[in-house]
């Protein structure tokens, strides 16, 4: 009988208590938390701003300590450097070293995760290119928009090819379609069998990406499950239907009625704003980046 | 190397880390100002022309040189440790680096030595420079007064660079003591404005040591001997008198302040560890 493998993340009885004075004031920022992350999946741990998402991942991945309780990655305890072997972390509005460029940067912590030297020149250019930041590789992050940031942030947290990625907030300040880039990185990741963490407080992308989710308020676990069975309505079904005239509505209520059924709804299925800002603002921008036809004094292909 | 699945000590880890801080420092503005400033100033000694009194004038140039290595590189030590790891802090790049397989031990000795590394840039170009204006000076002074120079050459150049030696390791332990601040501080003002107080009491402590020895008993004499025990005495370190005098340095003396700084050093170095393994990032 082969042994159950731990989960990517255990959190026991997690209570953080911050001291906010020399007088002992303070403030409770997780309080009894428990839940597991699945290996394999990707988790979203949503809830609003205080509600201690970013204290529970800082106790995880050891930055802080827990006042009470426990945590481990991969059955490893926080406390234990080693439990970070796996880990690639995005934090919440990422500040890297501005005086590097882009490939400085993730070579550095390649070399800090101890990337073999031999394939490390390979293995920067490779997640570079993943993030799409081929071209700007040499430029300094001081001149790097939010979402390049972002991105280049995402490099650093691959790059020793973690099987836990744990990102916070990574869409914070990011144009819809820098967004929706981030997001097809994180599905790709979860093809690729990681874990992914994402704490974010864009539902929508949530819902897309997210197998399991966990809600905290106040520090406490109000609601975690399978996103499908959270936000599936049960007993009632949507038909989609085209070339629905009014006669055959009114027949198609009595068909329903008949069978003890009701139609509680006639309306026009909905896109997004998202979507449309995406769909509009993608087009151009890939229109404005194909390439234009040869100026004078260079070499023309023929018309 | 580590077994798989485990993480060890890792001096590798160190050199990464202590190479980025070398790099922030050379690409900050601050250390080429300084470096440019007092290279500057040993190099422009020698203009000096007023004060031209002959052989003398090469102490000028020494006692001149030496002040000069000695202000720019404390406020280069105090500034750049306070800067470099602060801001590591501040900025919180400190969270993605601890997130990884890292010891915070190898992140302040990976600061510190790139710190070190960058005192010893500092410490090593403006001797340098110092060394090459003394010879010149020297050399040009043999021709003029030839007189003055029968029993050999005046400058002590084996001891101009013991001198830069020992200076390097004072400016290693006011880096230590900056990161010991830094450590526990909430903003890097307070981190450089505690480390130059730090530093003054340290040129004093000489102070508290005398006294401590002529009082018989008592609080003032306990609180006297852990007063110097507590700060080090840079007066140890002080040996630029004796150099510009044209005296060579005592190698036993030599020696025994680079135990001295080299004590210091570790104890500050292990203290820096144990305040930022408390601290909450």
């Amino acid at each position: 009988m082969s042994a159950v493998p731990p989960p990517a993340i255990s959190v026991e009885g997690l209570t953080k208590d911050f001291l906010l004075s020399v007088r002992g004031y303070r403030v409770r920022a997780v309080d009894d938390l428990t839940l597991q992350v699945p290996a394999g999946q990707v988790f979203g741990l949503l809830g609003p701003n205080g509600s201690g998402k970013s204290t529970t991942i800082k106790v995880v991945l050891g930055l802080i300590e827990p006042t009470l309780g426990r945590t481990a990655i991969f059955g490893v305890r926080s406390a234990e450097v080693r439990s970070r072997l796996n880990v690639g972390y995005l934090p919440e509005n990422p500040n890297f070293h501005r005086f590097l460029s882009g490939r400085e940067l993730v070579t550095f912590y390649a070399r800090v995760c101890g990337v073999d030297r031999a394939r490390l020149r390979d293995r920067v250019d490779e997640v570079i290119e993943w993030v799409g930041l081929k071209d700007a590789a040499s430029r300094r992050l001081s001149t790097y928009s939010k979402g390049m940031l972002q991105r280049i942030g995402l490099a650093q947290a691959v790059v020793h090819d973690p099987r836990l990625l744990i990102l916070d907030e990574p869409t914070a300040g990011v144009d819809p379609v820098g967004s929706a880039e981030i997001g097809e990185l994180i599905l790709r990741l979860k093809a690729q069998g990681k874990t992914v963490v994402l704490s974010s407080h864009l539902l929508a992308q949530v819902e897309d990406l997210c197998d399991r989710i966990a809600i905290l308020n106040r520090g406490r676990l109000v609601l975690e499950g399978g996103v499908d069975d959270l936000v599936t309505e049960k007993g009632r079904d949507a038909l989609i239907v085209r070339g629905l005239d009014a006669s055959a509505l009114g027949d198609l209520r009595g068909w329903l009625d008949g069978r003890g059924a009701e139609l509680v709804a006639v309306e026009k299925p909905r896109t997004t704003l998202d979507r449309i800002f995406r769909e509009h603002v993608a087009e151009r921008m890939q229109a404005a980046d194909a390439p234009t036809a040869p100026g004078p004094g260079t070499e023309g292909r023929p018309r | 190397m580590s077994a798989p699945g485990t993480v060890s000590f890792s001096l590798r880890r160190i050199g990464v880390i202590a190479e980025l801080t070398v790099l922030e420092a050379v690409r900050q503005r601050l250390f080429g100002v300084l470096l440019v400033l007092a290279a500057g100033m040993i190099a422009g000694a020698q203009l000096l022309r007023e004060f031209n009194f002959g052989s003398s004038e090469l102490k000028f140039i020494t006692d001149f040189g030496f002040g000069a290595v000695t202000l720019f590189g404390t406020i280069l030590a105090v500034v750049t440790a306070a800067q470099l790891f602060f801001a590591e802090i501040e900025n919180r790049t400190a969270l993605t680096l601890l997130a990884k397989p890292v010891f915070r031990a190898e992140f302040v000795l990976g600061k510190f030595a790139g710190v070190a590394a960058v005192l010893a840039l500092f410490v090593g170009v403006t001797t340098g420079v110092l060394v090459a204006v003394l010879w010149m000076r020297e050399q040009s002074l043999m021709a003029s007064v030839p007189e003055a120079f029968e029993r050999g050459r005046l400058v002590q150049y084996g001891s101009v660079v013991a001198f830069g030696a020992l200076q390097w390791l004072k400016f290693s332990v006011i880096a230590a003591l900056t990161l010991v601040i830094a450590g526990f501080a909430n903003t890097n003002l307070y981190s450089v404005v505690i480390s130059f107080l730090v530093v003054l009491i340290c040129h004093l402590q000489y102070l508290a040591h005398e006294s401590w020895r002529r009082m018989a008993s008592g609080v003032g004499r306990t609180a006297a001997m852990l007063l110097a025990a507590v700060f080090p005495n840079f007066q140890m370190f002080n040996v630029g008198d004796r150099v510009a005098a044209g005296q060579a340095i005592d190698p036993v003396v030599l020696g025994g302040s680079a135990a001295y700084g080299a004590l210091y050093l570790a104890v500050f170095l292990a203290l820096a560890v144990y305040v930022f393994r408390r601290r909450e990032i």
